[in-house]
């Protein structure tokens, strides 16, 4: 019998959110035992800050420029190697529950088989299996889009799906009202009963599923949750756990506006431009939403509902995990948790995310607990890692080899075979070419406890712009060296190994087809 | 404001062609994903693959120009839509293009890759007979 791996993810979420990582709110005591059992990776980045550029990535081993996702908006090419593809012709089982997002969400006339899927509940493309995955049941944001969750709660709790704020406008920008005590954007109280939130539901799929398999099956497991992803509404039963009025605001939060202005300040254009409402470079965030207009109550509040969100992910991961310890098959399962990206949830104050590279977005959570029957000691990790090494890991668990189109290298299970691996450092960039016109490209390579970002000349930017920061001396990334000279020479090496390490841009970029 | 074109060379001429770009309750049937279309007192109304729908006004068919407008009103809510078909004669070929305008730009994206389904399939459907997707034209339709 070999090893099953399930691996799971949530979306935007923040470094922070787990109690292993020093989160002291949202409490996550599965997430936290599997990392007091496995591998804690302490700098986990994503090769791109929004979902579908990063969920490819995590499904091809690739960077971003290799896979060719972008951007949001842009469907990973049909014809893609997986890893997803490379387990299910070796013998594994292979299924997908919750969010996938390889292909646009916004499609209304359904050319993508995701949505087409979605919405005729079929759970495989009209080819067979998707991108490799033998039985895919999607969820998303709420109850709207082309979904099988949306498509199952309109069928069996239509008067449910009212309850979710839409998470998109009648004009579908995303919604910039709010909600909630505060007003507070993408938040809404939702009388949504806790049993059929979609956070449940994927796990309760993911549960038929592997309840379905034979036990001496190897299988791959994609346990996908949508959460905490905006809109911030989890079942309003659910509230009392972390009253909003008792948080702390999070210490990435200035709390003085002329300091929160001045830090702004310090980093290229974009970054006040947005704040201000004056510029909308990207569509991850509500175009007509001013985070200016952002107060300290509807921090807390926003944070009380990702806390929240939080722990009912980690309560219905738990469920999925005891499942599979009644089947007899935790000795050999493998558990990755990890995210695709972060949210700044009221860092320098803002609100979701964009081309914004600092660690509210970036560092993201990383844990694998290694099958018990392997041999291997718990372990803290900290030299970075990217998410594209989740697909060679996994080639690793099943005992494949590692094809040559990943980029990644497995992920190392102590700190002294990270140290063996050699790399220069990681790698994240954004491109994005809003409908407006907007252009802006940035790269960044964290290495050494240091993050520098270059900008390549678009709309809001000349090319001379950057950041750096030192991550031990500046954990907030609120002092910018980029233009200190005492930090020139520590500049010039990550620019000469940012050079190195990423690979050349495709010749004919895939074309946007869709905002996300 | 955002706004795109997509153009397509068709062997047909432009007449054969601009009879059915004119005829705007025929759209269905070279339109991958919408399911069907019916005009009534000058709105158009497009049911699409998903379930959803678009109310269309028809803002002007001009026989002589080859140039059909239109803009969505419903149920999703532009501050400014405008849709335009238009053939021109290449010989006994034509040249369709078709272009939209709109803000909120976010359907952008979305409406320039399926529009350029659309050409592609209005192409098979004149040129051939059949839907670029493999559907078969309606009957009467078919060469």
């Amino acid at each position: 019998m070999g090893r099953k791996i399930l691996f799971v993810t949530t979306d935007q979420q923040r470094y922070d959110a787990l109690g292993c990582n020093g989160g002291a709110v949202a409490r996550t005591p599965v997430a936290d035992a599997l990392a007091a059992d496995g591998v804690r990776y302490e700098r986990a980045h994503p090769q791109n800050v929004v979902c579908m550029p990063s969920r490819a990535t995590m499904l091809t081993g690739q960077h971003i420029r290799n896979h060719g996702v972008w951007m949001n908006g842009v469907p990973l090419p049909a014809d893609a190697p997986t890893v997803a593809g490379l387990l299910h012709d070796s013998g594994y089982r292979t299924g997908l529950f919750g969010k996938a997002h390889f292909e646009p969400f916004l499609d209304p006339f359904l050319r993508f088989p995701e949505n087409r899927m979605g919405v005729s509940g079929a759970t495989q493309d009209e080819a067979g299996p998707h991108r490799g995955f033998e039985r895919m049941e999607f969820a998303g944001h709420g109850a709207a889009g082309f979904v099988h969750y949306g498509s199952w709660l309109r069928d069996n709790h239509p008067e449910q799906m009212a309850g979710y704020f839409p998470v998109l406008d009648m004009a579908l920008e995303v919604n910039p009202e709010g909600g909630g005590d505060t007003g507070a954007p993408q938040v809404k109280h939702n009388p949504v009963p806790r049993g059929i939130y979609h956070t449940d539901w994927v796990a309760d799929r993911a549960i038929s599923w592997l309840d379905s398999l034979d036990s001496a099956e190897n299988w791959f497991c994609w346990l996908s949750f949508p959460d905490p992803h905006h809109p911030w509404n989890p079942p309003a039963s659910e509230l009392h756990r972390v009253p909003w009025r008792d948080l702390n605001l999070p210490a990435g939060y200035p709390t003085d506006p002329s300091e929160r202005e001045r830090l702004l300040d310090s980093k290229p254009a974009h970054w006040r431009r947005w704040y201000d409402g004056d510029l909308v470079s990207n569509y991850e965030a509500p175009a007509r939403w001013v985070p200016a207009t952002l107060t300290p109550e509807q921090v807390l509040e926003v944070n009380a509902m990702v806390h929240i969100q939080n722990e009912l992910v980690d309560e219905a991961l738990g469920r999925v995990l005891s499942a599979v310890s009644d089947r007899g098959w935790n000795n050999d399962l493998d558990v990755i948790y990890t995210t695709d990206h972060g949210e700044f949830q009221g860092d320098f104050g803002l609100l979701f995310k964009g081309p914004y590279h600092v660690d509210s977005l970036m560092r993201l959570p990383l844990i694998w607990r290694p099958a018990p029957s392997t041999t291997g000691q718990p372990a803290v990790v900290t030299t970075p890692v990217g998410l594209m090494d989740l697909a060679p890991t996994f080639c690793d668990i099943a005992g494949l080899e590692v094809p040559d189109w990943m980029d990644g290298i497995p992920l190392p299970r102590s700190e002294i075979d990270a140290s063996n691996h050699g790399r220069a450092g990681v790698i994240t960039e954004w491109d994005s070419l809003h409908p407006n016109g907007t252009e802006v490209h940035l790269q960044s390579i964290v290495a050494d406890q240091m993050l520098c970002t270059r900008y390549e000349a678009g709309t809001c930017h000349d090319g001379t712009e950057g950041e750096l920061y030192d991550l031990a001396e500046d954990p907030l990334q609120r002092v910018n060296l980029w233009d200190d000279p005492a930090a020139g020479p520590r500049k010039v090496e990550l620019l000469e190994a940012l050079e190195e390490t990423i690979p050349d841009r495709p010749t004919h970029p895939l074309p946007a087809e869709a905002a996300v | 404001m955002a706004e795109f074109t997509n153009e397509i060379r068709i062997d047909a001429p432009a007449d054969e062609v601009w009879a059915v770009v004119s005829a705007a309750e025929r759209q269905a049937e070279w339109f991958p994903g919408m399911v069907s279309s019916t005009v009534e007192d000058g709105i158009r109304t497009i049911g699409t693959v998903a379930g959803g729908f678009f109310l269309e006004k028809i803002l002007s068919v001009d026989h002589e120009q080859m140039r059909f407008d239109y803009t969505i009103t419903g149920p999703l809510q532009f501050d400014h839509h405008l849709g335009s078909l238009h053939v021109e004669s290449e010989g006994n070929a034509s040249r369709v293009s078709y272009t939209q305008e709109l803000r909120p730009e976010a359907l952008t994206y979305a409406l320039r890759a399926a529009t350029g389904d659309a050409l592609s399939a209005l192409k098979d459907l004149l040129e051939s007979g059949t839907y670029s997707r493999g559907f078969k034209a309606v009957p009467g339709e078919e060469s």
